[in-house]
């Protein structure tokens, strides 16, 4: 990635972390994302599983769910998605299933990442076409928001775990040790 | 007034048809992994009375060496229990004299018979020491430094994981080496476990699956989508309480536009998607919050579209206090694709259970596929993700069973194109 390269992509990444910091202030998890088609910004979203007690309502689905509003959906094969966490394994398989053109994301998923944090589904054998990703755009800001999150109390869970006494670690480790696991 | 089968006569109302047929678990992909992975081994024909000295030869010469490790295969055999091409090899049946144990009967194995006189040795993974090595170690120790017969040492292909089931145990035994089975399942949820839940869900997973295949019929036929759909169920009061069912919309496009049905549709129209979603609104509905005041996003799809889907949405039957699909089953037409797999790992469903197996699209199954050209899958048994059960990598796990008609002559093909997502 050159420098103009960057500038363009930390553009839309910014954008995507305003999202994750709104997620924040709503307690939800934390991630944000924006779609970009032609350099522009075509839907934004960010995750609402809390509020809709829904755990698929993930930010990739709540902005393509605004995007379809608008525009049909063979708009999102010349769209490229910027969000703040790698996409989950169910949202990878969807953005292969709608032919997102590229996707770009802050910090990896080693929970339940589908695009190298756990799973490859972005390029692994499959009836669609596979796509490119791009991970590590403030990486270190994306996994701070998390972090922010996880030291707030989730009251929907089931059985509350106590995180009262959890501290907020800042220091984050250097990128060969959070990077993907294959 | 006693209700026998209270969700059988529901059905049977709705002018659902039951399938016939049984459930069959799915293998999870650490047990299609331990199923094909071997490796080289090392076996010696060693006199009984000297097969402890030989042991302590070995691991004196690969201190590394971790038992531990292969556990599965048994160390020290006797010729009876050897695969018959093990034997063959020892013993050829013509003409040479058996070698080893001819001049070994031990005094103190009252069993005098010749066979018995000789163990066979399982040493270690090829790997773990060059063969010329430990010729040469076993030759320079006790019982062959003082014996003018070399060691015979062979070099076999065992398999590298435990067995998960009794009759794999014996299967292995016959093929490979002897193997012990301690009725455990690492791999994969344990064997009376997956029994117990078949047995509970058996009974009714013929007609849920029936009544799946009525909602898709539905949605296909008003053109919102394709011929899938699923159910989902609470069962924890020991009856199948009908929560939310859903067919495919995926046709069914935004806004005002007219249908589209080149490519993938619209691929949050699910039918698993619709039913998450639907079971999320009646939890909001039942604790007071009338998810109708914010009607959500029209791609969404997460309202009733057809009689069956209203006639179940809009029965109060689900506690408001659960959380996303925890306890809940979920029976679909046809295994999911890896987006809706993953959707009901996400929403901690607690089982599952699909009619038509996917093997170009499917996320459930773990058996594998050949890949293609440029990450294309080649048309063969599945994509191999196991999505259902894999503890060690993602944050959920759930039993998972295929449905298998009983008269498979009379399984009629459905609409639904092997490449379609389901």
């Amino acid at each position: 990635m050159n420098a103009k390269e960057k500038v363009y992509h930390e553009r839309f990444m910014r954008e995507a972390i305003n999202m994750a910091e709104l997620a924040l202030r709503s307690d939800e998890t934390p991630v944000g994302c924006v779609f970009v088609k032609d350099g522009e910004i075509i839907g934004r979203g960010m995750n609402a599983t809390n509020k809709t007690l829904n755990g698929t309502r993930h930010a990739e689905f709540v902005a393509i769910a605004g995007i379809l509003e608008k525009h049909p959906i063979s708009v999102l094969k010349e769209t490229d998605l910027y969000v703040t966490v790698e996409p989950c394994v169910m949202c990878a398989s969807m953005l292969r299933q709608y032919g997102i053109k590229c996707v770009y994301f802050g910090c990896w998923n080693e929970r339940f990442g589908g695009t190298g944090g756990v799973l490859n589904i972005h390029s692994d054998p499959s009836v669609d076409k596979p796509y490119p990703v791009q991970g590590g755009i403030f990486r270190e800001e994306a996994i701070m928001l998390l972090r922010k999150f996880y030291v707030q109390e989730n009251e929907k869970a089931p059985e509350p775990k106590q995180k009262k006494t959890r501290e907020l670690k800042t220091q984050i480790l250097p990128m060969d040790i959070h990077a993907p696991k294959s | 007034m006693v209700a026998d089968e209270p969700v059988a006569s529901d059905l049977v109302r709705l002018g659902v048809v039951p399938r016939q047929g049984g459930l069959v678990p799915l293998r999870t992909k650490d047990e299609v992994r331990a199923a094909l992975e071997t490796f080289n081994a090392y076996v010696l024909e060693v006199p009984a009375r000297h097969a402890g000295i030989v042991k302590d030869v070995v691991q004196a010469a690969i201190p590394d060496l971790k038992t531990a490790d292969f556990q599965h295969l048994r160390r020290v055999v006797q010729f009876k229990y050897l695969p018959v091409h093990i034997q063959k090899k020892y013993r050829p049946p013509h003409p040479s004299r058996p070698r080893g144990d001819s001049g070994e009967v031990s005094s103190e194995n009252d069993v005098a018979e010749d066979d018995d006189a000789a163990r066979y040795f399982l040493i270690s993974p090829s790997s773990a020491i060059a063969h010329a090595e430990l010729v040469d170690v076993l030759k320079r120790n006790t019982p062959f430094a003082d014996s003018s017969k070399p060691p015979v040492i062979l070099t076999i292909c065992v398999p590298a994981l435990a067995p998960t089931s009794a009759e794999q145990a014996a299967k292995w035994s016959v093929e490979y080496w002897p193997i012990s089975y301690k009725n455990t399942n690492p791999y994969g949820p344990h064997p009376s476990l997956v029994a117990r839940n078949a047995a509970e869900i058996a009974n009714d997973a013929g007609g849920l699956l029936g009544l799946a295949d009525a909602v898709a019929e539905q949605t296909f036929s008003k053109g919102f989508g394709e011929k899938v759909a699923c159910v989902v169920v609470d069962r924890t009061a020991g009856i199948n309480e009908i929560i939310a069912v859903t067919g495919d919309c995926r046709w069914r496009c935004s806004g005002n536009d007219a249908p589209q049905r080149d490519g993938p549709g619209n691929v949050m129209a699910h039918a698993v998607q619709r039913a998450i979603a639907m079971v999320a609104k009646k939890r909001l509905r039942v604790a007071g919050h009338d998810p109708a005041s914010k009607p959500s996003p029209h791609s969404f799809c997460d309202s009733p579209l057809t009689s069956l889907e209203e006639h179940f949405y809009s029965k109060d039957n689900i506690p408001s206090n659960g959380y996303l699909c925890v306890d809940l089953d979920i029976y679909l037409t046809h295994e999911p694709c890896v987006m809706c797999s993953m959707a009901i790992l996400h929403s901690r469903f607690r089982r599952c259970t699909f009619g038509r197996r996917m093997p170009l699209t499917g996320g459930l199954t773990a058996d594998n596929a050949l890949p293609g050209k440029g990450g294309y899958i080649s048309p063969t048994t599945g994509l191999g993700h196991g999505i259902f059960w894999r503890p060690s990598e993602l944050n959920w796990k759930f039993l998972s069973w295929e449905w298998v008609e009983e008269d498979t002559a009379a399984m009629v093909k459905d609409s639904i194109k092997d490449t379609l997502q389901a």
